[in-house]
């Protein structure tokens, strides 16, 4: 895997190991997550990719039997270290989810609702100001600007979607994890959130999962196939693509399996 | 092999088919009566008993009922003090009962691992709501009289054997309505930096409450018609009148309709009517109360 970056990666994972009871989902995965691009997880269903993005965050902490070994860091700091406030992490490297999961609140209370617990805002002006800059660069806020206290479970799917990403950068978060965003949106809503990924890059480091290929290869810089848990090839996207190294990438990439 | 190929449309006016039919029609029609004639039975009996109670009891609706006490002579009784043992005695039950019966839910749901002993505290739990109420007034009596030696005939012992009846069925209720909080928010909560405390607080009881509140509802109108518990920690004992805090001497709505039915008085029969009219309204208004304040919760947003 050589890639030339010129600046650290964002976060780095090192033979990490991910275990739910006896089965091992994630066999032995190092990866380099790139401050300035955007990663892509590919792979076929049950391949292990979520599961690997969600240790990411510790988002697997939530599930009773799930189980991490190896080393995670987030600029050189040891995620699953006893200096790491999990609540922090979170803030830090946010997520967004396959189904848009709004709360049952209003679309201000909503994206409010990070810098509020967080205590990030001094005033109602200030808080007023941060949801509309989320909103802003999550590109919604022409659309609900005069209507932000109604219901953010009104919308359509996929400006959920985009409350959803509005939600996790009002806490300014350095990494977005997005585990298959589009899945439950149409091409239309789907064409938006990949346009918002191409503007978003750059600002906090994206790692979206995905089983469309043709997604990663549309938003995507750098692309990590795995198969059976195991990381198969990680390198430039368009490598991936049209030069894989691995027979399992290119068999996965013509569609031979999936 | 042109048989196996061939496509016949099916003839759906043959006698069979027409037969078919109509026992499907006959039998749609059987399953509407069968439920009409469930519901009219239930609905029956209960104007039955409203009728009742208000013919015989509707003479004895009046102000020296209303404000007074247990009398001997059944023209000068009165409900009120019953009826301020009851208040008394429910004010006890859920302000210990709600709490501690949502913060058990919680713990279990949220927080507890999945293993044997929660399992056998959540066998224990489903099994104490089903124990008969005359076994938590002998605990309330062994446990708050005789060991703790608190007042008899109280309404706080009342309100706490009462919730100790009362929690098993709000954690039941409690559990069933934060499982039914889909994980999706949790994780929406958890994945901006919330912790578990705060996903709790501002998420998962929110939306949980209503059906929360629901179990709490049928838990404290349980309580409310409660007499035996009640008779064993002695609030059955005559009280002329109404008591003036939690650990004076009371009785309790049931309790006094009880007394007053086995009085042999003539003149009890109304009384013990209007005592029942008494006991309805008030499990009416908390009812409603409790389903306003739940409607209220459902539809803030």
């Amino acid at each position: 895997m050589d890639m030339e970056t010129t600046l650290a990666p964002k976060m780095t994972a090192a033979n990490v190991n991910v275990f739910y009871g006896d089965k091992r989902a994630i066999e032995d995965v190092s990866i380099d997550v790139s401050r300035e691009h955007v990663t892509a997880f590919i792979g076929p269903s049950g391949c292990g990719k979520s599961t690997f993005l969600r240790t990411l965050n510790r988002m697997n902490d939530t599930i009773a039997n799930a189980r991490v070994e190896g080393l995670i860091e987030l600029d050189g700091e040891d995620i699953y270290g006893p200096a790491m406030e999990v609540e922090q992490l979170r803030a830090r490297v946010g997520m967004v989810f396959q189904k848009p999961n709004p709360f049952p609140k209003s679309i201000y209370e909503n994206v409010a609702y990070g810098p509020r617990i967080h205590g990030f805002a001094a005033g109602k002006v200030e808080l007023d100001a941060m949801v509309e800059r989320a909103l802003v660069r999550a590109g919604l806020w022409e659309e609900v600007k005069d209507r932000l206290s109604e219901s953010g479970t009104a919308l359509s799917g996929g400006q959920q979607q985009r409350l959803c990403i509005a939600r996790a950068i009002a806490v300014d978060p350095e990494v977005i994890l997005m585990d298959e965003p589009c899945s439950a949106l149409d091409p239309i809503a789907t064409a938006k959130i990949e346009e918002l990924i191409h503007e978003l890059r750059g600002r906090y480091a994206i790692v979206i999962v995905t089983h469309n290929m043709q997604q990663a290869a549309r938003v995507s810089q750098r692309t990590a196939f795995f198969h059976l848990g195991v990381l198969v090839e990680y390198g430039e996207t368009t490598e991936i693509f049209t030069n894989p190294r691995q027979k399992r990438t290119e068999d996965y990439i013509t569609g031979r399996y999936g | 092999m042109s048989d196996a190929l061939r496509i016949d449309p099916t003839d759906w006016r043959t006698d069979t088919m027409r037969r078919r039919i109509r026992a499907r029609y006959a039998a749609e029609r059987r399953f509407r009566l069968a439920g009409l004639a469930a519901i009219l039975i239930s609905v029956g009996f209960l104007a039955f008993l409203l009728i009742t109670m208000f013919v015989n009891g509707i003479g004895g609706l009046d102000w020296t009922f209303l404000t007074g006490s247990d009398a001997t002579d059944p023209d000068r009784v009165g409900i009120w003090g019953a009826f301020k043992g009851s208040l008394l005695t429910m004010l006890v039950t859920i302000a210990l009962a709600f709490p501690i019966g949502v913060l058990s839910a919680v713990y279990l749901e949220e927080y507890a691992p999945r293993n044997r002993w929660t399992d056998v505290i959540e066998v224990s739990i489903n099994n104490l709501a089903a124990v008969p109420s005359i076994i938590f007034g002998l605990l309330g009596l062994a446990v708050f009289l005789n060991t703790m030696h608190l007042p008899r005939s109280a309404p706080l012992v009342g309100g706490l054997t009462l919730a100790l009846m009362t929690m098993p069925v709000i954690v039941i209720a409690g559990r069933n309505a934060i499982k039914s909080v889909p994980p999706s928010i949790r994780d929406a909560a958890l994945g901006v930096g919330a912790s578990r405390i705060q996903v709790v607080f501002h998420h998962v009881l929110p939306l949980a409450l209503p059906g929360i509140l629901t179990g709490t509802i049928i838990g404290m109108a349980r309580a409310l018609g409660e007499t035996a518990p009640l008779l064993m920690i002695g609030m059955r004992a005559f009280i002329a009148s109404p008591p003036q805090g939690f650990t004076d001497p009371a009785t309790a709505l049931p309790v006094q309709i009880f007394l007053w039915s086995d009085e042999v008085s003539r003149g009890f029969v109304e009384k013990t009517s209007a005592a029942i009219i008494v006991l309805l309204a008030f499990m009416l208004v908390m009812n409603g109360l409790a389903i306003y304040l739940r409607n209220r919760f459902e539809t803030r947003w």
